[in-house]
């Protein structure tokens, strides 16, 4: 057993999924730190008070949501240079901005709903109370609001952020080459192995040991917001 | 306070507009076919929007790809055609020709692996320049690429379990057994006519996987990777391969192509290129290193 893992054929495997997983964080990062501002931004669009701004808002939320992210993904890759605008570069990180471009969207839109639900969900009151005290708008929002949104997002945003770590193994239908891809690659052949069937299934101790993290830490923040009833 | 409204509204009001130009794939697509006054004809309108951006580039596809400075090689991992090496190089007899035909264009190779099934959409939509990976040329293929002369023979194979290989043989019909193929190729097709039920699986490889965890009872895939995945000295030496469904269908074996775009004089370039590596013996050494001297076509 031990053998095995010194073994050049695990050492060679390691490496190609080590590669393959850095890909998976990078777009896991870029999409949190694209979407959670721009779910913010969606979600004032659903619910403002000029309609036809929310009708648009929720009907982009609707087909986002509505749609497979799989075929958003193939959309957003090839529908542009298939009608001649040739927006993405080529190669791997042409591949990789449109994955992220289409990830950020939907997750935003997913997120959007959450916020929304976290904001209208600060009672009434405290809004008005924050008015009889002469704060504008803004300083309602920034000051009474958005603290009690965040704690009360904390646990649907941890489960939407643990999918999002699996979720990133679809862009691999562009030929992106992330932790599963590398999984798979070794089953055809790459690198002088072929046929091995072990490194796509070893990729789950990847995803198991990061949503671990960050289970842990979204817990942690959990706790610290308990101070709030 | 009324300032801070507008100042939102307009905040968002510009982020709608951002993100809807980001997923504004459909709307482009309708403006076009409004523009060209032909909706209806969707492949007929992309034809003319590649033309016109070729002209705007330059005249021919040859030239676009030479003022780029790069062919990029729509590829899939297909050992012994398209294969990295242990330092993680590409290789096989298809990479190392590519090679040479980007080098008698004056231009860089580069390898860029492609999802197979979307090997069409890549091309047109020119995040590849050709499809060079043992490419059987069959209708799909020519009907949406325009395709080099064949350079090599391929067939399908029925791999199954070493040890009940016997079952197997000379059989004509596959009705009744349970067959792993790859979704959209050759073997699909050949199990099908020879009324298999298959299941489709991503990769060839896949396919190997299914007969050797009996999730299906064979596997159809090409002659070429099966003389080079499976059999002793392999990680699938238990399984073996027999029937030629080829033979068992009475058709011609099946030929390698390589693609590129409809109407691209890249078709002409590779021709000529592949006719005098015929003739300088380049094709027969190149073939010989990979072993598939055997099913080249050297005219």
């Amino acid at each position: 057993m031990f053998s095995f893992f010194a073994s050049t054929e695990f050492q060679t495997v390691l490496s190609a999924l080590n590669t393959g997983f850095v890909k998976t964080l990078q777009l896991f990062f870029v999409t949190l730190v694209g979407a959670v501002p721009l779910g913010l931004v969606i979600s004032f669009g659903s619910m403002s008070r000029i309609p036809p701004l929310r009708w648009l808002t929720k009907t982009v939320v609707w087909m986002v949501r509505g749609t497979p992210l799989v075929l958003q993904i193939i959309a957003l890759y090839y529908v542009p240079g298939l009608k001649g605008f040739h927006i993405w570069s080529g190669g791997e990180s042409g591949r990789f901005t449109a994955v992220a471009v289409a990830f950020v969207i939907n997750y935003a839109c997913y997120f959007s709903e959450i916020y929304r639900g976290g904001i209208q969900g600060v009672p009434v009151g405290q809004q008005e109370a924050g008015l009889v005290l002469g704060m504008t708008k803004r300083q309602i929002f920034f000051k009474i609001t958005l603290l009690q949104m965040i704690k009360r997002i904390v646990p649907p945003m941890s489960n939407e952020i643990i999918t999002l770590v699996k979720d990133t193994s679809l862009a691999r239908v562009v030929a992106l080459q992330e932790v599963i891809w590398m999984g798979e690659s070794f089953m055809k052949g790459n690198q002088g192995y072929a046929g091995l069937v072990w490194p796509l299934f070893f990729t789950a101790v990847y995803y198991l040991a990061f949503s671990g993290i960050a289970t842990i830490l979204l817990g942690k923040l959990e706790k610290k917001l308990e101070y709030f009833h | 306070m009324m300032k801070h409204k507008k100042f939102w509204a307009l905040l968002l009001a510009l982020a709608m507009v951002l993100s809807l130009a980001a997923c504004g794939g459909k709307d482009a697509d309708s403006d076009k076919s409004g523009d060209s006054g032909t909706p209806a004809a969707a492949p007929e309108d992309q034809k003319t929007g590649d033309a016109e951006s070729g002209q705007a580039d330059a005249d021919s596809d040859l030239a676009y790809v030479q003022g780029k400075g790069t062919l990029v090689v729509g590829m899939t991992d297909f050992a012994p055609m398209d294969y990295r090496d242990a330092d993680g190089s590409w290789i096989g007899f298809d990479a190392d020709m590519a090679s040479a035909f980007a080098e008698s264009l004056g231009v860089t190779v580069e390898f860029q692996e492609i999802t197979w099934d979307y090997k069409v959409m890549e091309l047109d939509a020119k995040s590849i320049d050709c499809v060079w990976n043992g490419m059987t040329l069959n209708d799909e293929v020519k009907a949406a690429m325009d395709t080099g002369n064949a350079y090599c023979l391929n067939a399908q194979v029925l791999v199954v379990p070493a040890d009940r290989a016997a079952d197997f043989e000379n059989l004509t019909s596959l009705e009744g057994l349970n067959v792993a193929v790859e979704s959209g190729s050759a073997g699909e097709d050949a199990a099908e006519a020879l009324g298999a039920s298959t299941t489709a699986v991503a990769k060839q490889a896949d396919a190997l996987m299914e007969v050797s965890a009996g999730t299906a009872d064979a596997a159809v895939i090409d002659l070429l990777m099966a003389g080079a995945m499976i059999g002793e000295g392999t990680n699938y030496a238990n399984l073996t391969y027999t029937v030629n469904l080829n033979t068992a269908q009475g058709l011609e074996s099946e030929e390698y192509g390589v693609g590129f775009r409809k109407g691209s004089d890249l078709v002409a370039a590779w021709n000529e290129f592949w006719a005098a590596a015929i003739a300088d013996g380049s094709v027969l050494e190149t073939g010989t290193t990979y072993g598939v001297q055997e099913s080249l076509i050297l005219e």
